[in-house]
């Protein structure tokens, strides 16, 4: 079986396709791949081809790939299976075993005399495998655990690891951006309503320098002025009353704001809606004998229906 | 109880039905229904029964089930016949008392007059009882009822659409037939049908609720089973959301659509309430159960009722706003304080009203000395006692029982004033406002005098009589102790605590005015003593002269020493021996009143002198004003270390004149100490400005409180940026929003304000962050833009520049970003009470006023609308009004008056009159050379106090107001001279008297009433003085009864009031149908005035000559030509072709 991490990786390097595949690892691959290719296009030759077509040594090249790496897996399953972590020749001749190869015959085979010498692939650098995110220390193995074992995991995946992110800035910083953000944003904002909707202005001559928004009469108006918005109820949940005057957070300012769209429809939604609330405490305080919350009287004299 | 109206004894009780019809699309705003009085005769020959009643359309009367003739006629309507040219306000003053007192219930007048039919006289002996039922309905009301109906789609009920009854004092005639007293108590069962998504809350217990046949309406049946005056009947109608009070089950309260969270909140602690009155009291709340209604477009703030009261619904918050609570707890207590005193006791007449406003003043100011502590309580007597003093030396005196001997216009108890007092519906609006507050002082100091236990003794005593005869039937002529009266409160009083309380009584109770002392001392080292020197001024207006006991706090440096002084006719200096030598003990503490020993640095002071300071009336135990002299050291050691606050507020304001780094410093400490009350350190912020710009030569460091605020506020790592608001600590928070407005008042050398004082300024602003805070910031937001406002100064500008955006100043520039950002943001995040949008408004009128941008009232007027929240229009009408002043405008001067006439909110039109007083376009002194004074604006004027505000009393009284305040009492100046005018009225009366008789009142009667008859003809001069035994015709005879029953009832003048008369001979016992339509109403009463005018007309010429001698003289005949005038019975407009038949 072919490790698949490796074809796709190959396939996508012809196809030229994503550059995600970091360059290093790409270039181990292709040596492999290549050195590979040398030794199947030499064993062909061994055995008195003259010329093979390309895709029939790609095919070669990808059974020879399969094979070499299931001898890989499943030696090392068998050494991990004895909870070792490196694999041992015995390992290896067992795994051959395993797949039906006879043992004996390779020191033969090893050693027979039209065999071709290939040079050594060339040196390339083993793929960096990529880091995990690694914050703080990993931890040694306590005297009890022998050194061969397996390192501990970063810390942070198994024990509490404060992150922190080095402040912006000191306070001063952090406030003056704030400011200036909702300012800007604010401004932006009231500047775009003015700009779509009808505005007044404080000169004659000049419409565009302090564009006013221009009031609307509402029908019911006291519900605005009295209600408080979204915007309020919503830090009022957030807020705890304690002082907290260090950190700021300046990237959740904007957000809040723009968010923010008043609408009196959003606003109906938080508040009960009318008529709601009095039913519902009606009755679940059904023992309070309330003029007010009795139910209507049908009219004394009924009509038959 | 001796029945005080003439006509009929009692009313037992009443049915009224009211059926609310609303259409859907466009409502009918009407209201049809009955009403049925119970009448128990106490005069053998009631034959005529007199109602109060205004535009209601009555459309039948009947009287134990037989069909009675009446008699519709409102003087008030029109107060002057509009044929007379009469454009003084003397004239007008004394012609609407008369108008008022011929339909006054207390006299035993009415609009209504009821002919009790012939067929029950006989029964008069027997002294049965008299059911009367009157059919009514009132369409489109302009008074007594509101209609809030918003113009949106949907129901009736999402729209939120509500009524609720308003008005000023007694007005419960503008919405049905009643005897409109505050002292004819009767019991009541109302019924109200409305619509079945529709609450009707009214007084009295809810007995059940039915629904109609077709199960649409649903009607509400209510019963009060305390006898209670008619103008304590209410009614609010609305898709209310109910709550009931968690801690009260028997309260209810009820708030417009979506606004349940905010009624839940702000409703959370009436139970306290409750509770601390019913302890003081030791009396619990007389009602079985306690209503309160919050309703948009209040006519008034709180308005109570028996067993509900009214309130505005703008008085409803969240738990997020600071400014408002106190206030909100304000008004509930003021509403619950009226519940005993004004509800449930009431008056015996208008003269006892002091008393009631007192004493629910009074328990109003314990609640708030339990709740807000001693110094709010103490800083609010204070205020209130400024304001009085204040209003009494400005406008004259404000007298608590007027007793009228007579009425005579020399008896007039308080010429000084343009109104006159004998009637609430006469009074000034701020006079009235002043009344209450010049009343509850008043039991105050009565408290002093008594001792508070037995003050609260008298009330018990009061209430516990009132609901003993509560309980009682009408028959037994108890309820009269329901009713309170300045004797018998002054009985209470002495039996209670028995102290004679007289000599106070006479002072303030039954004279007007303040006292006003001036006081200086000296120190006379040889003999150790205190010279005081307490001088009076009682001749100018609003002042009287005082005799009697005057506390005098000394504070030397061995303690502090009460001494009392007797003020005497003569004696001005008093001797006070001092405690202490003047060695100085350094090391020693210094004894306070409060027994506190505290270290004084004593280098300041004289080094002669033992004394600290000196307080004259510390415990302002008389209504009195005093200017007292003592060096400024003096007032700094007072500020600083007398714990009164009523003396740090003294001090401050004395502080002000002593410019000095020592004030500087004294101020500055009082600023920072925490312990100090909150109200005193804000004052301290400034006067700390005022003296820092006496100062701006030589003063040194930062401005004034700008390191305070950055120490008090500021972050500590970077000083010019202020922390996240947290407002948890109230009194840092007022602070907070203070400092900055009184920093901008700082002026540097040039005059303006200092760059730095702006830039921190903006700042603030720009820092401002509020995501922290459980608190909304809104309330210090637009105090900011105050800042920002007061730091404005006038621009330079060069001869008639036209302000454009480029000459504009860089500062200017900047505030009006700020301003521009704050108005528009207000737009999408609306601020509570729109609180931001009104200080913008504020701001944008400096900045026309200062000149940095182009005058322009275009703005404001769009703000002043209907459909804004009712803060911001009178933030914007204020600005129009102002610009209506320095622009002179004409234009926009009518635009208000229009508004004044057509506008939906009654407060919006009274609040607009009341701004054009304060702030009028022109003055008396200025008319002669104002454009805007004209024959046009005299007239339209005229025409809104003379008709155009017949609906509101209120009204009325603050468009006279305002014609004071323009024209003064006499003839406007810019009117033709009188001799013409009175040419002009003959003239005049010839050209319409022609038209206005004959045809209208024939074409008017003749269409209505085929067959109609009526009793009154025309009289002639004459029969005025008709013999009662030879007359034979009766129906002059019936009109001279009439007018006499119109006369105000004085105790010589009618000692068989009411006469039996026998009543002619009738085809049909049936009256003219009256319409109550005010207009058709209006031009009948036209016709009974044409003889009037040759009476007139020999006053005008004889007044001319002998104006000064017989002026009182005339005005009482014309008086008594009004009464004639105005009655009824000046019936020749009911004669109709028919009556020679």
């Amino acid at each position: 079986m072919a490790d698949p991490a490796v074809v796709s990786g190959s396939l996508n390097s012809r196809s030229g396709g994503s550059k995600a595949v970091a360059g290093p690892a790409e270039n181990y691959v292709l040596a492999r791949r290549r050195t590979l290719q040398v030794v199947v296009s030499s064993l062909l030759t061994e055995n008195g081809y003259e010329s093979a077509e390309k895709a029939a040594v790609e095919s070669l090249t990808e059974m020879m790939q399969s094979y070499i790496t299931e001898i890989g897996r499943c030696a090392k399953a068998y050494c991990e299976h004895t909870a070792r972590i490196t694999p041992t020749l015995p390992d290896v001749v067992v795994t051959l075993i395993e797949m039906g190869f006879n043992v004996d015959t390779l020191p033969v085979y090893a050693k027979r005399s039209q065999r071709m010498v290939i040079t050594a692939p060339p040196i390339t650098n083993a793929p960096v495998v990529a880091k995990a995110l690694s914050t703080g220390q990993k931890r040694s193995h306590p005297s009890h655990i022998p050194s061969y074992f397996p390192e501990f995991p970063d810390p942070h995946t198994y024990i509490k690891t404060p992150t922190f992110r080095e402040p912006v800035s000191e306070y001063q910083v952090v406030r003056e951006k704030a400011a200036s953000q909702r300012r800007d944003v604010e401004r932006a904002l009231t500047r775009f309503m003015a700009k779509t909707g009808e505005t007044q202005s404080l000169f004659k001559d000049d419409l565009t320098t302090f564009p006013l928004i221009a009031p609307r009469p509402s029908t019911i108006p006291y519900l605005s002025a009295l209600l408080p918005s979204e915007l309020e109820l919503q830090a009022l949940e957030e807020t705890d009353s304690s002082e907290q005057d260090d950190q700021t957070d300046s990237e959740n300012n904007p957000n809040n704001i723009v968010s923010d769209d008043p609408g009196a429809d959003k606003e109906n939604s938080v508040l009960p809606s009318g008529g709601v609330v009095p039913t519902v405490k009606s009755s679940e305080e059904n023992v309070i004998d309330n003029p007010y919350l009795r139910p209507v009287k049908k009219p004394k004299v009924r009509r038959k229906k | 109880p001796p029945p005080s109206t003439a006509g009929f004894g009692c009313v037992d009780r009443r049915d009224m039905n009211r059926k609310k019809d609303k259409g859907f699309e466009s409502p009918r705003k009407s209201v049809i229904g009955y009403v049925e009085l119970t009448i128990f005769p106490t005069v053998v020959n009631l034959n005529r029964i007199k109602l109060n009643s205004k535009q209601c359309r009555i459309y039948r009367v009947r009287v134990n089930d037989l069909e009675a003739p009446f008699i519709y006629n409102d003087p008030t309507l029109e107060v002057c016949h509009h044929e007379s040219k009469q454009r003084n306000l003397n004239y007008f003053s004394s012609a609407y008392t008369a108008a008022v007192t011929a339909v006054d219930p207390d006299a035993g007048n009415g609009e209504l007059c009821i002919k009790v039919p012939s067929e029950l006289w006989k029964q008069g002996d027997e002294m049965k009882v008299l059911k009367v039922y009157i059919e009514f309905s009132l369409d489109q009301p302009k008074g007594g009822l509101h209609f809030v109906v918003p113009n949106v789609e949907g129901s009736m009920a999402e729209r939120g659409a509500h009524i609720f009854s308003f008005g000023n004092q007694n007005s419960t005639r503008f919405w049905f037939p009643c005897v409109d007293s505050y002292s004819e108590l009767c019991t009541w069962k109302l019924e109200f049908t409305v619509d079945a998504s529709m609450v009707a809350v009214s007084c009295g217990d809810l007995l059940e609720t039915v629904y109609t046949h077709d199960m649409r309406k649903k009607t509400f049946h209510y019963m009060l089973p305390i006898p209670t005056a008619a103008p304590n009947i209410s009614l609010a109608v609305g898709p209310f959301e109910i709550l009931v009070d968690p801690y009260m089950h028997e309260v209810t309260h009820f708030c417009l659509p979506q606004l349940l969270p905010l009624l839940k909140h702000s409703m959370s602690f009436l139970h306290e309430i409750f509770e601390f009155y019913e302890e003081i009291l030791t009396c619990r709340y007389p009602y079985a159960c306690f209503k309160t209604v919050f309703v948009d477009e209040a006519y008034m703030q709180v308005s109570a009722y028996a067993s509900m009261s009214i309130f505005s619904t703008n008085l409803l918050h969240s738990a997020m706003i600071i400014d408002q609570t106190p206030l909100t707890r304000r008004c509930l207590a003021q509403a619950l304080a009226q519940q005993f005193f004004g509800c449930f006791i009431s008056r015996m007449s208008w003269a006892d009203e002091w008393v009631l406003k007192g004493i629910s003043g009074y328990i109003y100011g314990l609640y708030l000395k339990k709740t807000f502590g001693v110094n709010e309580y103490r800083h609010w007597i204070k205020e209130e006692l400024d304001k009085i003093v204040e209003y009494e030396l400005k406008m004259g005196g404000v007298l608590l029982h007027p007793t009228f001997c007579g009425v005579k216009e020399k008896d007039n108890p308080t010429p000084h004033l343009h109104f006159s007092i004998k009637h609430p519906h006469t009074l000034s609006w701020e006079y009235y406002k002043m009344f209450q507050c010049k009343a509850h002082l008043v039991m105050r100091l009565i408290e002093n005098r008594i001792s508070m236990e037995f003050m609260l003794q008298v009330f018990n005593k009061l209430l516990s009589l009132a609901s003993t005869a509560s309980s009682q039937k009408y028959q037994s002529h108890m309820w009269s102790q329901m009713l309170v009266s300045t004797s018998s409160f002054l009985k209470s009083i002495s039996n209670v605590s028995g102290k004679d309380i007289g000599p106070l009584i006479k002072q303030w109770v039954d004279q007007s005015a303040v006292v006003k002392f001036y006081g200086s001392f000296a120190f006379n080292r040889k003999r150790n003593v205190l010279e005081l020197e307490i001088r009076q001024d009682y001749t100018s207006s609003g002042t009287q002269k005082y005799v009697g006991p005057i506390k005098v706090t000394v504070q030397e440096l061995d303690g502090s020493f009460n001494h009392t002084l007797q003020i005497e006719e003569n004696s001005l200096k008093h001797d006070i021996p001092c405690h202490s030598k003047s060695r100085r003990n350094k090391k020693k503490k210094i004894p306070l009143m409060n027994g506190e020993e505290v270290d004084m640095d004593l280098s300041a002071m004289d080094a002669d002198s033992p004394l600290l300071w000196i307080r004259i009336d510390p415990d302002m135990s008389i209504l009195r004003k005093v200017e007292f002299e003592q060096a400024d050291f003096m007032w700094q050691y007072q500020l600083r270390y007398e714990r009164d606050v009523v003396a740090q507020v003294e001090a401050i304001s004395a502080l002000e004149r002593y410019p000095t780094p020592a004030s500087r410093l004294a101020l500055t400490d009082i600023l920072e100490q925490e312990q100090c009350f909150y109200r005193v350190r804000i004052q301290a912020c400034f006067c700390l400005a005022k003296i820092a710009n006496a100062m701006v030569s030589t003063w040194t460091g930062p401005p004034a409180m700008k390191s305070l605020f950055t120490r008090m506020f500021c972050c500590k790592t970077c000083p010019n940026i202020v922390k996240t608001n947290n407002f948890i600590n109230f009194q840092s928070y007022f602070l907070q929003k203070t400092m900055p407005v009184a920093m901008a008042l700082l002026r540097d050398v040039q005059n303006l304000c200092p760059k730095e004082v702006l830039n921190f300024i903006l700042d603030l602003i720009k820092y401002n962050d509020n995501r922290k805070n459980k608190f909304s910031d809104n309330y210090y937001r637009a105090e900011l833009i105050d800042a920002l406002t007061n730091s404005l100064t006038p621009a330079i500008s060069i001869s008639n520049e036209v302000r454009t955006v480029d000459n504009l100043n860089a500062d200017v520039r900047l505030i009006l970003e700020e301003i521009t950002r704050f108005l528009n943001m207000e737009k999408l995040l609306p601020s509570y009470r729109n609180t931001i949008t009104v200080s913008c408004l504020r701001a944008v009128r400096m900045l026309q006023k200062n000149g940095h941008i182009p005058s322009d009232p275009g703005l404001f007027k769009s703000y002043a609308e209907y459909g804004h929240f009712v803060d911001v229009r009178v933030a914007a009408l204020e600005a129009v009004v102002d610009y209506t002043r320095v622009d002179r405008s004409s234009e926009d001067l009518q635009w208000l008056l229009d508004m004044v006439h057509n506008d939906p909110t009654h407060y919006i039109r009274h609040k607009i009159l009341s701004m054009l007083c304060k702030n009028p376009p022109f003055t008396k002194a200025e008319a002669a050379d104002s454009s805007l004074c004209n024959e046009a604006l005299v007239d339209q004027l005229w025409k809104l106090m003379n008709s155009g505000t017949s609906q509101d009393w209120r009204l009325r009284c603050d468009a006279v107001n305002l014609y004071y305040t323009l024209f003064g009492l006499m003839r406007p100046s810019c009117l033709p001279l009188p001799e013409l005018g009175l040419v002009l009225n003959l003239k005049e009366k010839k050209a319409v008297l022609n038209p206005t008789i004959k045809p209208e009142s024939g074409s008017f009667y003749g269409a209505r009433d085929t067959n109609p008859l009526t009793l009154f003809q025309y009289p002639t001069q004459d029969e005025e003085d008709i013999d009662m035994d030879t007359v034979h015709d009766s129906q002059a005879f019936i009109y001279h009864q009439l007018n006499m029953l119109e006369r105000p009832s004085t105790p010589g003048e009618s000692p068989a009031h009411p006469v039996l008369l026998p009543m002619p001979a009738m085809p049909l016992p049936m009256f003219s149908k009256e319409s109550s339509g005010s207009s058709k109403h209006g031009e009948h009463q036209h016709h009974h005035h044409h003889h009037e005018h040759k009476k007139k007309k020999k006053k005008h010429k004889h007044k001319h000559k002998h104006k000064h001698k017989h002026e009182s003289k005339d005005k009482e005949k014309e008086r008594d030509a009004r009464g004639f005038s105005n009655s009824p019975a000046s019936g020749h407009s009911l004669r109709s072709p028919s009556l020679s038949d």
